[in-house]
């Protein structure tokens, strides 16, 4: 498996030298043109066509990590993650004259920490990512930013959640980042009560609840039936903790997040639940005896 | 009655009109040009060797405006291609948020000329495909299915998703045989298992063709997978599913799974999604919505 600190170490050196080489490349470019002049036995364009030639066989070569890094994601969706490892470490020790091949190839190492449950790593990646000038590809930045406050999240840091989301306000998300955030968004309010905002525009919210895959629509619902509970809606509480048991297994979703116990507390579910339990621990005593 | 906005779509011409055409030409045609504005500049020079450095200079300035000129172009192309990409993610969010109207009018505009990019270009063909089947064109839609399966290279996951729609329009458009074959083709594939989409379908079949138990019997054997993967569309599993119980004489479980199907969906979208739900309507309670959601 890539460590997060060698795949940043080298992310970085890489940079240096890819920016380095368009340094040189620029420059004899420039020296090829402006030196005729200065230079009498300099011939201009054997020259600048060995400059061409230069960057048309590195941008070649710069095309197979560029190859290597579009597989990947698609490998991450499939759950294919040991191949999406693989084509990663190749990517990343692939050379590349281009910045935007080397940063897609860290986003791809972070979702892939991210899909591994490598809360720590993903955050290091995200972070690494946002520091660094995205240019073409400065979309990256929401969904990286949804990484690290879902990172932080797991890692029970709300302050670095709170900081992460808080860039994405401002931005035009697609509707894949706006469901993103809105799943990421509800679990923070709801770890810190923030019950109203949470219930806020709840019919637009529903709408896109209902594209989500079945965890995040489940803990979504969950967080706001924890909202109208608080709030004394018994009617939505109950509307949306059906809903959630009809998406997940209960033990599945408290296993990831044990606060939306709270949505059964009381409920005629939890009762049952309750004397089940009472039952089981009687049935064996019987059968002792 | 609203108008259908898919209604004048024709489909056979967006196909052929929306075809990526091979672009990339240029590239070669600003190679050869540099190639012989060197050529005849070396030429020049060694014939006129008093006026060498003039003509370097010039074919200098020459190559550098055909560079210059390349760089342009490359990156008009690359903004095009990207305003193509950005047009289909909004499709998608379109047709996603169900605003149809808008969606029908992009597809429209997308798919009248040539695209720049196949795989733009096929995923538009598969919304326009989603389309078809919203709006009931259903042997448009088998149509554009079979020529995305025939001439569209994809990766497995789309081909099986692009197979069941096909099954599904089949189904609707009561093809029968063609549906069972397609049905047939995709459990060869080694779906079975693990789709929640063809358990769909297969409950949808059984219920189209009146045999309610078997439909009943694949829901409660897949309930864990439909749920998993279809996530709030498990809607239309239970939907169908409590048709099926009502024509086996359960009423009381045919109220329990249209309440559930109508606690993930409105009760208005899956009777339009399926006719043969209408006899249900009246008969058993819908899932009674609260008030901030209603």
């Amino acid at each position: 498996m890539l460590a997060v600190e060698s795949a940043i170490g080298r992310f970085r050196r890489d940079l240096t030298v890819a920016a380095a080489l368009r340094l040189t490349l620029l420059g004899a470019a420039v020296v090829a043109f402006a030196g005729g002049s200065f230079i009498p036995r300099l011939n201009t364009p054997v020259l600048l066509l060995a400059v061409m030639g230069a960057w048309m066989f590195l941008s070649y070569r710069s095309v197979r990590g560029s190859r290597l890094a579009a597989m990947s994601p698609l490998l991450i969706a499939a759950g294919e993650f040991d191949q999406a490892e693989q084509r990663i470490d190749e990517a990343l020790h692939s050379f590349s004259l281009f910045r935007t091949v080397k940063l897609l190839t860290l986003h791809h190492l972070a979702m892939l920490r991210h899909a591994q449950h490598r809360w720590r790593d993903a955050a290091d990646l995200c972070r690494e990512l946002l520091a660094q000038r995205l240019g073409a590809v400065r979309n990256l930045s929401r969904s990286t930013r949804l990484m690290l406050a879902d990172a932080m999240l797991e890692l029970n840091d709300l302050p670095g959640a709170f900081n992460a989301l808080n860039g994405l306000y401002s931005e035009r998300l697609t509707l894949s980042e706006a469901m993103n955030l809105l799943a990421v968004q509800s679990d923070y309010l709801a770890r810190i009560g923030a019950w109203d905002p949470l219930l806020d525009q709840l019919k637009s919210k529903l709408q896109l609840v209902e594209l989500m895959n079945s965890p995040n629509a489940a803990r979504t619902q969950g967080f706001m039936a924890l909202a109208a509970k608080a709030k004394g809606d018994a009617a939505l509480a109950t509307f949306l903790r059906r809903r959630v048991e009809l998406l997940i297994d209960r033990q599945e979703l408290l296993s990831h997040r044990p606060l939306l116990a709270g949505i059964w507390e009381g409920s005629s579910d939890e009762k049952k639940n309750e004397s089940n339990e009472t039952n089981q621990e009687i049935d064996p005593q019987i059968d002792t005896d | 009655m609203a108008t259908n906005p898919a209604e004048s779509l024709d489909v056979h011409a967006m196909i052929a009109d929306s075809a990526p055409r091979p672009r990339g030409m240029w590239v070669w045609g600003f190679s050869l040009s540099i190639l012989a504005v060197m050529l005849l500049g070396e030429f020049a020079a060694s014939r006129q060797p008093n006026l060498a450095a003039t003509i370097h200079g010039a074919t200098g300035l020459a190559t550098i405006a055909l560079v210059v000129a390349a760089v342009v172009v490359a990156i008009t192309a690359v903004r095009r291609q990207r305003a193509e990409q950005r047009a289909v993610a909004v499709l998608e969010e379109r047709v996603q948020l169900n605003r149809w109207d808008e969606a029908i009018a992009l597809l429209r505009q997308l798919l009248s000329s040539p695209m720049r990019l196949p795989v733009a270009w096929a995923q538009a063909l598969l919304w326009l495909a989603m389309a078809l089947i919203r709006f009931e064109r259903f042997e448009d839609a088998i149509a554009l299915h079979d020529h995305l399966l025939e001439h569209v290279p994809m990766d497995p996951a789309t081909a099986h998703g692009v197979r069941l729609a096909r099954a599904m329009a089949m189904l609707r458009e009561d093809h029968l045989v063609d549906a069972d074959r397609a049905l047939s083709d995709l459990r060869r594939g080694g779906a079975t298992a693990q789709s929640a989409g063809l358990a769909l379908i297969e409950i949808y079949r059984d219920i189209r063709t009146g045999h309610p138990a078997e439909a009943i019997d694949i829901f409660e054997s897949r309930r864990d997978l439909l749920r998993t993967q279809l996530s709030h569309r498990s809607a239309d599993a239970w939907a169908l599913a409590a048709r099926g119980y009502d024509l086996i004489g359960r009423p009381a479980d045919a109220a329990a799974a249209y309440e559930n199907a109508t606690l993930l969906s409105s009760p208005a979208e899956l009777h339009r999604r399926y006719p043969e739900l209408s006899s249900l309507e009246g008969k058993y309670a819908p899932a009674t919505l609260p008030a901030g959601v209603a």
